[in-house]
């Protein structure tokens, strides 16, 4: 790291400003996210308040809100507000565990999945009706159900029953629903394939990468995954062009669990993406839920390697951006949307507070209540910490109101968490209490320790190095990474 | 280890000894203007090492806890507003059955400025005694 | 015999009375309190489950005394 050497710091000149190191230059941020890239010897003059009016540094840095004499406070609380949209209304993502039955077994599992026997792992009509009768009494206007596991195919039937009867209950409700069904595909058939297009149920699926690495992730007894898997991506690509629809919006999506045997891989794990279709991945990290805690030994891996991992990647796919091929990765865009397009595109492990509870809520096949996916997978392990409620007892407002509920808000909050206020990212960032619970102890946790927070800063270094870069091609393939084509196929029709 | 008490107040001594209770057996103590907290694994053993890193990380974790208090109080507004919009966008507005169960009879309102009193009563002359249709003199008015 | 000293600005009486209640049926407990401290001697069977028993005792007093501060 290279010193800017500040004489005089002025404290008149600037607006609130956080800064750090990026590549060769200074980034700095302001609370409502605008950003500067600036040399050292700018961002000297900047803190030293010795930038005349007039001149093209004024003019940048006035632009951006950066100057107190221009400040525009009506930009500012824009910008603030359309960061926090997210804030006035309740869960969006609904996630049903319909089951936790699974006929494959991943070395880095995090839904705890039982064996194909135990019935008792199945959702019943009776539990999923009355989880559909909390999700719709969600505020807010869209809603997602998602179907997960162990592995939803499983429990097809009551799949089917709960798009009928959610579908039937939002007839009175009127929101935007969708479904959505993340599957590992090895049991689907034609049957099912024609009730989900039919039903407009998208579906997303897991690809670790070439067939020999997949299949020693994830074992099919007998079979191979990997086989399985993009055979029915293709098909079900298939059928979707059939319909009509635009192959680059309407297609499966995948996702990576990145483990110590794909960091070498990167290539390959591209290359497989894209011969399949597909116009994201997701390279995602390995968590510490389920059984990767158990096969840490074998999986894991130092934050910083995958990093390496990850700029080796995403350099590569903008590369084949640069080919004409289309393929974004998606923490990439995740980030990028808030960085570039100053809007927040509610993932909900990523903003601040979090969507524990008030974005996002697990509903578990016995009909138990989470305030996420990841407390779930904690509960299955042992650890009820983030167990909010059951479906035969709870009430809406209730579970909203609910002390887990508004400590994850609060300890989620990056305006109230050491380190994170006075982040340079902070107005793009967010923290996963549960994450920090589980590995440090705390909901709270220790921002310089985790894990998470290496990966999301490592992140947000990469491609602020890259905007820095100043390659108009790169900044181009970046903007398009932040659009967002709405899927309106799969919206469901509210009409009788 | 020994921390000095004006660094690190209690509400932080409390907070990272209740993280660790789980980990490890913690006993806290004042033996003058310091506190001392004993740090004891609970089974077997640990290496210099373990014991070492265990102290280590107490140590952050009470740093963390007094700077995040710190911090709450400064930001105290943003973080309370923020957590209020959030919640009640989630929750939304209460039903009827949830009015119902709302308690208004307890404590008196409290209106220092008398912004609650109608006209009448802030501006009513005081009443004549042979005036039949006068009101009984209620509050003392108020400016 | 184990000697488990809480010092009373640090943890509160009732928090260890609770504690105590708790642990009751696992070892004999004396109280011999002083000026500064809540003491409980510990007698068990032996000295490495008496240190055990008076370490979750005192991790269940200051669990007790920091949720009493919060309420």
């Amino acid at each position: 790291m290279n010193l800017v050497q500040i004489r005089r710091p002025s404290t008149s000149f600037a607006m609130p400003f956080r800064h750090r190191q990026v590549g060769g230059k200074v980034l700095i941020t302001s609370t409502e996210g605008n950003f500067l890239l600036l040399t050292p010897d700018e961002f000297a003059r900047f803190a030293e308040g010795d930038v005349p009016d007039g001149t093209p540094l004024y003019t940048r840095l006035a632009e951006r809100n950066f100057v107190r004499a221009a400040v525009d406070a009506r930009a500012m609380t824009e910008r603030l507000r359309a960061r926090r949209t997210f804030l006035h209304a309740g869960p969006n993502l609904h996630i049903l565990v319909v089951t936790l039955r699974c006929n494959e077994t991943c070395v880095y599992c995090h839904a705890s999945r039982a064996d194909m026997n135990a019935t008792h792992t199945d959702m019943t009509k009776e539990i999923a009706d009355k989880t559909i009768d909390l999700v719709f009494q969600s505020t807010s206007p869209s809603v997602t159900i998602e179907f997960q596991g162990g592995e939803p195919l499983v429990n097809f039937e009551v799949v089917k029953h709960v798009i009928e009867a959610a579908r039937a209950k939002n007839r009175a409700a009127g929101k935007r629903l969708e479904f959505t069904m993340v599957s590992n595909l090895s049991l689907m058939d034609e049957e099912k394939l024609a009730y989900l297009v039919e039903n407009k149920v998208q579906i997303c699926t897991s690809i670790d990468g070439p067939e020999h690495l997949h299949d020693k992730q994830r074992k099919l007894p007998g079979l191979s995954a990997h086989q399985k898997a993009t055979h029915w991506i293709r098909r079900i690509n298939d059928a979707y062009a059939a319909m009509g629809l635009d192959p680059t919006l309407y297609h499966v999506e995948a996702l990576l669990t990145t483990t110590r045997e794909t960091l070498p891989r990167w290539k390959d794990v591209v290359d497989t993406y894209v011969s399949l279709g597909c116009r994201a991945l997701f390279l995602r990290p390995v968590d510490p839920f389920g059984f990767a805690d158990r096969t840490a030994p074998r999986v894991e891996y130092p934050r910083a390697e995958y990093l390496d991992f990850y700029r080796s990647a995403v350099d590569y796919i903008l590369e084949l951006n640069k080919q004409g091929v289309e393929i974004l990765e998606r923490f990439a865009a995740i980030f990028l949307t808030k960085i570039l397009g100053g809007e927040d595109p509610n993932f909900l492990d990523i903003r601040s507070p979090c969507g524990a509870g008030i974005g996002q809520v697990a509903y578990n096949y016995d009909g138990k209540i989470f305030t996420c996916d990841e407390g779930r997978m904690l509960h299955e392990m042992g650890d009820h910490t983030f167990l909010i409620g059951d479906v035969q007892t709870a009430k809406y407002r209730e579970l909203m109101g609910h002390e887990t509920v508004r400590a994850l808000a609060i300890a989620s909050n990056l305006d109230a968490q050491p380190d994170c206020v006075n982040c340079t990212y902070q107005p793009y960032c967010g923290v996963c209490p549960v994450h920090n619970h589980k590995t440090q102890g705390s909901i709270f946790g220790r921002m310089r320790e985790s894990s998470l927070c290496a990966v999301h800063k490592g992140i947000q270094d990469f491609l602020f190095e890259k905007i820095g870069g100043g390659d108009k091609e790169t900044l181009e393939i970046f903007q398009r990474w932040t659009t967002v084509r709405d899927r309106t196929h799969f919206l469901q029709s509210c009409a009788t | 280890m020994r921390v000095d008490a004006a660094t690190y107040p209690l509400d932080a001594l409390y907070g990272a000894a209740y993280v660790f209770i789980d980990r490890c057996y913690v006993l806290l103590d004042k033996p003058d203007a310091s506190w001392r907290v004993t740090l004891a694994w609970k089974k077997g053993e640990p290496t210099a090492d373990q014991l070492r890193a265990l102290v280590g990380e107490f140590a952050n974790e009470l740093l963390s806890c007094a700077w995040r208090a710190k911090i709450a109080e400064q930001n105290r507004a943003v973080i309370e507003s923020v957590t209020a919009q959030a919640l009640g966008g989630a929750m939304g507005p209460p039903s009827l059955d949830d009015l119902e169960k709302f308690d208004f009879s307890e404590e008196s309102f409290e209106d220092p400025l008398g912004i609650a009193l109608s006209w009448e009563e802030k501006h009513k002359k005081k009443a004549r005694a042979d005036d039949p249709h006068a009101a009984p003199p209620g509050d003392a008015e108020k400016p | 015999m184990t000697e488990l000293r809480l010092h009373r600005e640090l943890y509160t009486g009732a928090a260890l009375d609770a504690a105590l209640a708790v642990y009751a049926p696992h070892a004999s407990f004396e109280r011999a309190d002083d000026a500064a401290c809540w003491v409980v001697r510990i007698t068990s069977r032996s000295p490495e489950r008496e240190r055990r028993i008076a370490g979750e005792l005192g991790n269940y007093a200051l669990g007790l005394t920091v949720k009493g501060r919060t309420r």
